[in-house]
């Protein structure tokens, strides 16, 4: 009995015992039983020997004993690492398919992956706001002149305020644009205006200081500036002591109060956020009377009990109140609208399509991959079917058989799937960037996770479907087609028909080979799905690129010279601008110089478009009057930016102030409003209250070309140009050059700051290049569509390939005889080549249909999808056929060039 | 291991192995070779317990929480596993004798017809 009492420790729960504890116990066991036999006079050895002869297999043994605590889950999951193990060595006999099926899956499960997190992180993530939930973004909204918000103006948030209940607090915000001074260099920057219950509307902490309070509203407050988060980190260093500091935002100055807690950036990604005293323009009359006078966003937090579907109808009913009380503010053709939206999901909104369309995309790219590696495992399988066939005919179990495919495919979905969360670690970051453009919540997507257990799921899903994949033989049917009674001969065992055909032929039965083909179809549809798709955007892309826009693009350059005020030019800047016109003029390499209000494309949407007068026309019965667009333009603009003048003159320095009001128009304006050609000296006038309660008509002295400044893709333009020195809006700077434009900036800027030390001068950009930047987002888009559809085409040319030289090599015989008795290699070759093609056709009429079917489910979803045209469609069946047939061209030239002796002699 | 049944040796009955480890326990703690050993030595050398089936037999009993398990030190100076009777144990070994009893009883009876 136990000698030791002491060494003895209590293990109260059963546990299963490790290895190392069985062994020991085995150990205990055997010392005991040799000590008793040297104690009966056995020899140490022999009693060793005969102790271990009595005890049995001590493995076996051990197993037996952990098979107790397993029971049956032990003994499948010991089989299937079994099977594993046996997989694993048989796959790394056949390393070129094992990495093939790896690499795709791995593709496949990467973009899924990835794309997922993004998604995740973008629409489905909850907001660090306080209560998210119970906050709300109110819109205004005039579907009738195709305006997306058109945010509110003060008298129309005080009428919400003080009607709404099922709105506990109402937070405001506007953006504006500030010259800051006091923070690094002097700049402009982008900065929000709010009312004191902004943030505690928003549910925002600060990180350091305080935010904007109630005690900070009013006209008479002293100025206060909270930093965001961002700004403070990365252009600040988190410097705790800007706590304090006065800056000067503009004309006035402001005392930075605090840090906001990092959150998502909306509706503007600010860098500073202030109280209303900060911008002049708030405390105008026009911004508090006017009630057409819309800037600032409106955000609500939901009172208690309250649904968002309660805010919804109350504040509608409100809005339809204050549209009857006010119908002048509030057109018919506007049709004015309110809508009400989680906060999370308007942040979220503009991402939604594309996020979506990228998912798919990652999706069909995963079922490309998954029926391609079908397709490898399948060829892999009917030359292993001898191998499946033995095992049932020696018993195997069909569960087992399985089993054996399962844990097979279990290690190369495993391998793929590690290779690919290793893919998508990098791919979430591209595809984050990618998506930062349509939401600013994507900045903060990280790896995560989801990351993981995405990779992992679609690893088994694939698994599991890869291992159902291959017919099993059966051992019972002596008729079956394939399998065993091909292995009895393949073995020499004999049989009815055993004529002893060499092994190293397979055949293929005409079921495994429509299903191959089946696959390799099912690829080539997808691909070209995808393809068809990109081509679309490349396409659409190519066509905006190569537009005419109107402009001298390449030796334009464009300079932000931000003004203090954001109003009206005043006298100063005006001599600040004839000053730095006059100096820039004479640099060398500088053809012109002007100045204007807005940068093409990169300030679209800065000036509208406003409704304008013309006398001698009367715009026909029931239409509005027309819009144009308002510009202010020093002289010499057109000649600068190479737009022509057709007829009249130029403004010269004499269109200043005090002098005749003139204008120059486009020349769509002047054929819609005068057809007959007569525009000249004729009047306009704008209608709107801005520019003062009666019209203030102005003549037209020019006409200029088109030239259209807002849209990417070109469109007639109406146009008003005014010259700059009689009024309007300035801050920025074009200068022609006659060298390369970029070596003008730092010249044209010490100029400027010589002559106003604080003036930013930033931006500089040809006319070119703010296109390109501009346009960047496109080509973000065309680049991603473009790098799903070239995966997605490489993995359908291996798949193509790879079922054409499947069957070729099965063939072989065949080819011999069909050689033996007088066909030529060329018609064999052409053979292959044609069942190639066949694939392809098929692929891209089911992929057109499939294409054309989605695209009509996904346009009920999302508006704004065009069908592609026929020029990408056929581009894109170009490259496929093209693919195809490249990918055929091997297997052909293998058949085309079979010995017969040698296939003959297999038979 | 005997390769060929031994004729003077009994087979264990189906069932019985469980019940007589936890009948041996019933006096104290000991390991699995003298838990073999004591079946039969108590059975004069009639019973014998392959190591084979012993030990798995008391890992079963072990889990089912009829028995624990502790670690000490044996008389060949070694560690070995000791095991004991639980309280579910004990009460498991009445279960068992009270229907080993009937269950001979019974077989008796019918085997032996002329006895009653």
């Amino acid at each position: 009995m136990g000698s030791d009492q002491r060494d003895r420790k209590r293990s109260s729960v059963p546990s299963a015992p490790s290895v190392a504890e069985l062994d020991d116990e085995i150990r205990g066991h055997l010392a005991l039983e040799i000590q008793q036999r040297i104690d009966r006079g056995e020899s140490p050895q022999q009693a060793r020997a005969n102790a271990l002869k009595q005890f049995g297999y001590v493995p076996q043994m051990r197993d037996e004993m952990r098979r107790v605590w397993y029971g049956r889950w032990y003994d499948m999951a010991e089989a299937l690492v079994q099977d594993m193990r046996v997989g694993l060595r048989s796959l790394m006999r056949a390393k070129g398919l094992a990495a093939t099926v790896v690499i795709t899956l791995a593709l496949g499960i990467g973009a899924n992956a990835a794309i997922f997190s993004v998604v995740r992180g973008v629409l489905m993530r909850p907001l660090v706001n306080r209560g998210e939930e119970r906050l709300l973004y109110i819109r205004q909204s005039a579907p009738g002149i195709g305006v997306r918000s058109t945010t509110f103006s003060v008298p129309e948030i005080k009428d919400f305020r003080e009607r709404a209940t099922s709105i506990q607090a109402f937070g405001e915000f506007s953006t504006v644009e500030f010259t800051l001074v006091g923070l690094g260099e002097p700049r402009v920057v982008q900065a929000g205006v709010v009312d004191g219950h902004y943030f505690d509307v928003l549910g925002l902490r600060p990180t350091i200081g305080r935010l904007v309070e109630p005690s900070d509203e009013g006209f008479k407050a002293a100025g206060v500036a909270v930093l965001t988060n961002r700004f403070w980190t990365t252009s600040l260093n988190s410097d705790p002591s800007v706590i304090g500091k006065t800056i000067q935002l503009g004309s006035r100055s402001a005392t930075v109060i605090g840090v906001l807690e990092p959150s998502v950036p909306y509706p503007a990604d600010t860098e500073i956020i202030a109280n209303m005293v900060t911008s002049p323009h708030h405390a105008g009359a026009q911004m508090i009377t006017q009630r057409v006078h819309r800037m600032t966003q409106l955000f609500g937090r939901l009172a208690d009990g309250k649904t968002i579907e309660d805010a919804r109808a109350e504040l509608s009913a409100i809005h339809s109140g204050i549209k009857t009380g006010n119908p002048e503010s509030y057109p018919e053709r506007s049709d004015m609208r309110i809508d009400v939206a989680a906060l999370r999901d308007q942040i979220a909104a503009p991402a939604r399509p594309v996020l979506l369309v990228l998912l798919a995309a990652a999706a069909v790219v995963f079922v490309i991959a998954c029926s391609n590696v079908a397709n490898l495992i399948l060829a892999r399988s009917v030359r292993r079917e001898g191998e499946l066939a033995v095992r049932a005919a020696l018993g195997a179990s069909r569960g087992a058989l399985r089993r054996t495919l399962l844990a097979e495919s279990l290690v190369l979905c495993g391998a793929g799937a590690v290779l690919g969360v290793l893919l998508a670690r990098p791919m979430v970051a591209i595809v984050a960037s990618f998506a930062a453009r349509f939401s600013v919540r994507a900045l903060e997507v990280t790896v995560d996770s989801s990351l993981l257990w995405v990779g992992v799921s679609l690893a088994m899903a694939a698994a599991v479907l890869l291992a159902y994949v291959p017919r099993l033989p059966s051992a019972s049917s002596a008729d079956a087609p394939s399998g065993l009674r091909r292995t009895r001969r393949s073995l020499g065992v004999g049989g009815p028909a055993g004529n002893g055909l060499a092994a190293g032929s397979i055949r293929i039965t005409p079921a495994t080979n429509r299903r191959l083909k089946i696959f390799a179809t099912t690829q080539v549809a997808f691909s070209f799905v995808l393809l068809a798709g990109a081509a679309t955007l490349l396409a659409t892309l190519i066509a905006l690129r190569s537009v005419n826009t109107g402009y001298d693009m390449a030796q334009v350059l464009a300079i932000d010279l931000p003004m203090k005020n954001l109003g009206m030019v005043t006298d100063e800047d005006l001599a600040f601008f004839q000053h730095v016109t006059e100096r820039v003029d004479q640099l060398p390499g500088v053809e012109g110089v002007s100045m204007g209000a807005v940068t093409p494309w990169r300030d679209a949407g800065k000036l509208g478009r406003i409704p304008f007068g013309a006398d001698g026309f009367t715009p026909a019965n029931g239409e509005d009057n027309p819009r144009a667009f308002i510009r202010f333009v020093a002289p010499d603009f057109f000649h600068v930016m190479g737009v022509p003048l057709l007829a009249g003159r130029d403004f010269t320095p004499d269109d200043r102030r005090g002098n005749e009001g003139v204008v120059i128009v486009s020349q769509s304006l002047a054929q819609r409003i005068y057809p007959n050609g007569e525009a000249l000296n004729h009047q306009v006038w704008w209608i709107d209250p801005f520019f003062g309660p009666k019209p203030f008509p102005r003549r037209i002295v020019g006409i200029v070309a088109d030239a259209d400044d807002e849209h990417i893709a070109r469109g007639s333009v109406m146009t008003v140009y005014h010259p700059l020195y009689q009024m309007g809006l300035g801050g920025r700077m074009f200068v022609r050059a006659s060298v390369d434009p970029y070596s003008l900036v730092k010249p044209i800027t010490q100029i400027v700051q010589g002559l106003s030390v604080n003036q930013p001068v930033e931006r500089a950009a040809t006319l070119e290049d703010v296109r390109a930047e501009v346009l960047a987002p496109d080509r973000l888009n065309a680049f991603v569509f473009s790098g799903f559809a070239g995966v997605a085409l490489l993995i359908a040319v291996v798949g193509v390939s790879g079922v054409l030289a499947f069957g070729v090599s099965a063939r072989t015989r065949e080819f011999g005889v069909r050689l033996a008795i007088g066909s030529t290699p060329y018609l064999l070759l052409m053979k292959v080549l044609e069942e190639g093609a066949v694939i392809v056709s098929v692929g891209i009429i089911a992929g057109t249909a499939f294409g054309y079917l989605f695209a009509g489910i996904a346009s009920s979803y999302f508006q704004q999808l065009t069908m592609p045209g026929l020029a990408p469609l056929l581009g894109a069946a170009a490259v496929l056929i093209g693919a195809a047939i490249a990918a055929s061209l091997m297997p052909a030239a293998r058949a085309s060039r079979v010995d017969i002796l040698q296939a003959l002699r297999s038979e | 291991m005997a390769k060929t049944p031994d004729p003077e040796r009994l087979e264990l009955l189906q069932g019985t192995l469980d019940m007589l480890i936890l009948r041996t326990l019933q006096w104290g703690a000991q390991h699995g070779h003298g838990i073999g050993q004591a079946i039969s030595s108590q059975s004069d050398d009639l019973l014998k317990v392959e190591t084979g089936s012993l030990y798995p037999a008391l890992h079963r009993l072990e889990k089912r929480g009829w028995l624990k398990s502790e670690w000490g030190i044996s008389e060949a100076n070694h560690k070995a596993k000791y095991y004991q009777l639980t309280a579910a144990g004990k009460a498991q070994l009445a279960r068992e004798r009270d229907r080993w009893s009937q269950l001979v009883d019974v077989i008796g009876k019918i085997m032996n017809p002329a006895a009653e």
